[in-house]
């Protein structure tokens, strides 16, 4: 049965993250007429303003919907109440980390601004206990070599189990959301098997098929393009390396096609990021509104990548920063790999979902 | 007391003069066109009773004609003004018609006339000669030249061939000083220009037309001589669609509703039932704004065959080059479907833009004059606010009684 109860602390926060005065949607449609992307058969976002406009949060959150918008603004722009749609799906899915995160309060830190400093402490002090407790807390004389100070083994170590713990628990979140997806968009479920349905949205993963068909801002697909392959790529290498740390004689030589492969997927991540920055900063403010849980992520993954190149750079100069460096590196490391599935990033998981979800109930 | 000054010569300003005559006071009505009548002369019938609207307006001429205190100047705008209620001075400016009050409208002048013009009483739908009658009942019933089309002396048949002296090509404008003790600002509206619309391109099929443009291809004055042809291949429409709020309630465009088009679709509605009972209507809403005695006219249609009322906004209106088949897509929203449908003609129900142009005057962001301005001004009818002939009657009426106190 359809609960008309107003979840209105949930309709605030929308209102609140997207800027969105949800009141004013007058439900003309026009939404749902001007977006590419939309299904012909029940189209976002048109119902998603009713479900958010009466603070229907259930029906909002477990909605594959809601992530089968790759918020181009095209309803935002053609929408003549100025309720901005794009934002108020962008916040839903800001919703939807903290809600599915697991344990809740992961949610929570890195939804809120006013946590950052806590957020930013744990990775500082764990890492820090880390090498404190290889006895290599002391930062050495001579020329650069990480790993008098940097236990490669520890660290490889401690960040793979952590990560994996960070993910196994937030598979419980997942878990939570194809079920409340079945309980509250039941028509649009499965009705074939999930590989298959995965298998039937990997153009749309891989070539961002769906995400070509924007008017507004077409930009953000060639930046998204950038970012998503540099960071595949770096993942490899990053998999390889840990490898190679065990085997292999570390650091890598700069013409290993590894090290070459990592150098070219930086500067992937460092333009792709680069345009996006510059999309949200300059070129047209105001077309989609930027909030914390952007920036965070946008911010960690772009210091990521510049310390990164930074600490590579600082081995070659002898720089005596270089090590002080290397720790802002692992720092922004343990923010973008394993609070994913707490930031905007564990959107790379719930949109997969969703697709897979979407696609399984033949909704194209 | 000073004569009372009506600026507008539509219903509302119409109404007001001859209520303030009709009491004794001195009017000078003055309309910015060649003849009296406004938008509701231009229209083809009214809601809800389906009548033609020449009717209403005839009677009222007649009253203006039969009164010795109404001062009718045409071609005549405000220029200036200054004063309080009592004593103001206006500064009105007349430009000329070329044609004088002799004329007897025979007619002899336009067989002769070799240069035409687009008819633009008619939406441009049709050609005058650049000498000509604005349209059969105009009042005062005279011709006029159009001077953006007219030869001028080089060519003077009309000239030669009036046997009445009528015409004047040499005719200079004029402007007048005069005293009134108040102000009735009725300067009426202009339907919204559908091209700024994107997305309804407007502009790209002459089977897109706006509203008050469809009044004319329903009347015997359009393309089809009184029976409803689509404008591109002048045969019958097997399907027409109806964008509500072409532009309205749109703060890209025009942010208010104007009141008035949700009942003129269904009243073209069932216009076409009448024409065409075997064509297909779609009325596209955004919400169905029919309020008062006219909410018996939407169960009227409701209940007539062929016509279907979907809420869901139109907001693509795409044309095939080829075929000339237009378009329309929209949500369903009570079936949840998006849909794009093809139809023979697209009527967009375009919005009231006033024409509010009294100097010294407050308006609002929208250019509606406000109700309260300086003692002694008072703006009337779709000056003030989106309205309804018969709501402008009674704005009218109710200037009048304003504009004749102390």
């Amino acid at each position: 049965m359809l609960d008309l109860r107003p979840d209105i602390e949930f309709k605030k926060e929308l209102e609140r993250i997207s800027g969105a005065p949800l009141n004013t949607c007058m439900q003309c449609g026009t939404c749902s007429v001007v977006c590419n992307l939309s299904p012909d058969v029940k189209p976002f976002p048109r119902k998603e303003m009713v479900y958010a406009g009466w603070g229907m949060s259930d029906k909002l959150i477990g909605n594959p919907d809601v992530w089968l918008c790759h918020q181009c603004g095209d309803c935002s722009t053609h929408c003549p109440r100025g309720v901005n749609p794009a934002d108020v799906l962008s916040a839903t899915r800001q919703l939807t980390y903290r809600k599915y995160a697991m344990p809740l309060f992961m949610g929570k830190l890195l939804g809120k601004p006013g946590l950052l400093p806590i957020a930013i402490l744990i990775p500082v002090l764990i890492i820090a206990g880390i090498i404190f407790a290889a006895g290599t807390l002391k930062i050495p004389e001579g020329p650069v070599n990480y790993s008098l100070f940097f236990p490669h083994a520890w660290l490889n170590a401690s960040f793979s189990v952590i990560t994996l713990l960070s993910y196994l628990l937030a598979c419980f979140g997942f878990g939570r959301f194809w079920k409340d997806m079945n309980i509250h968009h039941s028509g649009t479920g499965p009705k074939m098997g999930l590989f298959r349905s995965f298998w039937g949205v990997k153009n749309d993963i891989f070539a961002h098929s769906r995400f070509k068909k924007c008017e507004e801002n077409s930009s953000r697909k060639v930046s998204h393009f950038l970012v998503f392959y540099g960071f595949i790529l770096l993942l490899l290498v990053t998999i390889f390396a840990i490898y190679a740390a065990i085997t292999e004689k570390y650091p890598l030589a700069l013409t290993n096609p590894f090290k070459i492969m990592g150098n070219l997927s930086s500067l992937m991540l460092f333009t792709g990021l680069g345009i996006m920055i510059y999309n949200r900063i300059v070129a047209k403010p105001g077309s989609e509104r930027s909030t914390y849980t952007d920036w965070l992520l946008l911010g960690s993954m772009f210091l990521l990548t510049a310390s990164g190149v930074i600490v590579e750079m600082a081995r070659f100069l002898d720089w005596s920063l270089a090590y002080y460096l290397y720790f802002f590196h692992l720092v922004c490391v343990w923010f973008v790999i394993i609070y994913l599935p707490y930031t905007k990033f564990g959107h790379i998981i719930y949109r997969t979902i969703a697709m897979t979800y979407a696609f399984s109930g033949r909704r194209k | 007391m000073k004569p009372i000054l009506v600026i507008g010569g539509g219903i509302t300003g119409v109404t007001a003069a001859v209520e303030l005559a009709e009491t004794g006071k001195e009017v000078i009505l003055i309309e910015k066109k060649s003849y009296l009548g406004g938008k509701v002369i231009q229209m083809h019938n009214y809601f809800p009773k389906l009548c033609p609207p020449a009717c209403g307006m005839e009677i009222n001429f007649r009253r203006i004609k039969n009164n010795s205190r109404i001062t009718v100047m045409t071609h005549t705008e405000l220029a200036a003004v200054s004063g309080k209620k009592g004593a103001f001075t206006v500064n009105l400016k007349t430009v000329s018609r070329y044609v004088n009050d002799l004329c007897t409208a025979c007619g002899e002048c336009v067989a002769i006339c070799p240069v035409e013009r687009p008819d633009s009483f008619n939406y441009n739908y049709g050609l005058t000669r650049a000498i000509y009658l604005p349209h059969p009942l105009a009042y005062p019933q005279r011709y006029e030249i159009d001077d953006n089309f007219c030869e001028g002396e080089s060519c003077g048949k009309c000239v030669e061939i009036c046997k009445y002296d009528a015409i004047d090509l040499n005719a200079k404008p004029l402007e007048k000083e005069i005293e009134v003790h108040s102000i009735i600002g009725a300067t009426g509206w202009e339907n919204y220009d559908a091209s700024k619309i994107s997305g309804l391109n407007y502009n790209k099929s002459l089977d897109i037309v706006t509203n008050v443009e469809f009044e004319i291809l329903l009347s015997d004055k359009g393309p089809g001589e009184g029976k409803l042809v689509r404008p591109s291949d002048g045969k019958p429409p097997k399907s027409i669609a109806f964008v509500q709020c072409a532009g309205s309630r749109d703060e890209n465009y025009l942010p208010y509703c104007s009141a008035v088009c949700c009942s003129a679709s269904l009243k073209h509605a069932l216009n076409i039932a009448d024409m065409l009972p075997d064509t297909k209507v779609s009325i596209h809403y955004v919400d169905l704004r029919v309020t008062g005695r006219n909410e018996d006219f939407l169960r009227r249609v409701e209940e007539t065959k062929n016509i279907e009322l979907v809420k869901g906004k139109i907001a693509r209106v795409d044309v095939d080059p080829e075929s000339n088949v237009l378009y329309v897509e929209a949500e369903n929203i009570a079936e949840g479907l998006k849909k794009k449908e093809a139809v023979d003609m697209v009527v967009l129900a375009t919005g009231i833009v006033p024409t509010a142009n009294i100097p010294g005057t407050i308006k609002n962001d929208d250019n509606f004059m406000l109700t309260n301005q300086q003692n002694g001004i008072y703006p009337a009818g779709c000056a003030k606010k989106p309205m309804d002939v018969s709501t402008s009657v009674k704005d009218g009426t109710a200037a009048a009684l304003k504009a004749m106190g102390k």
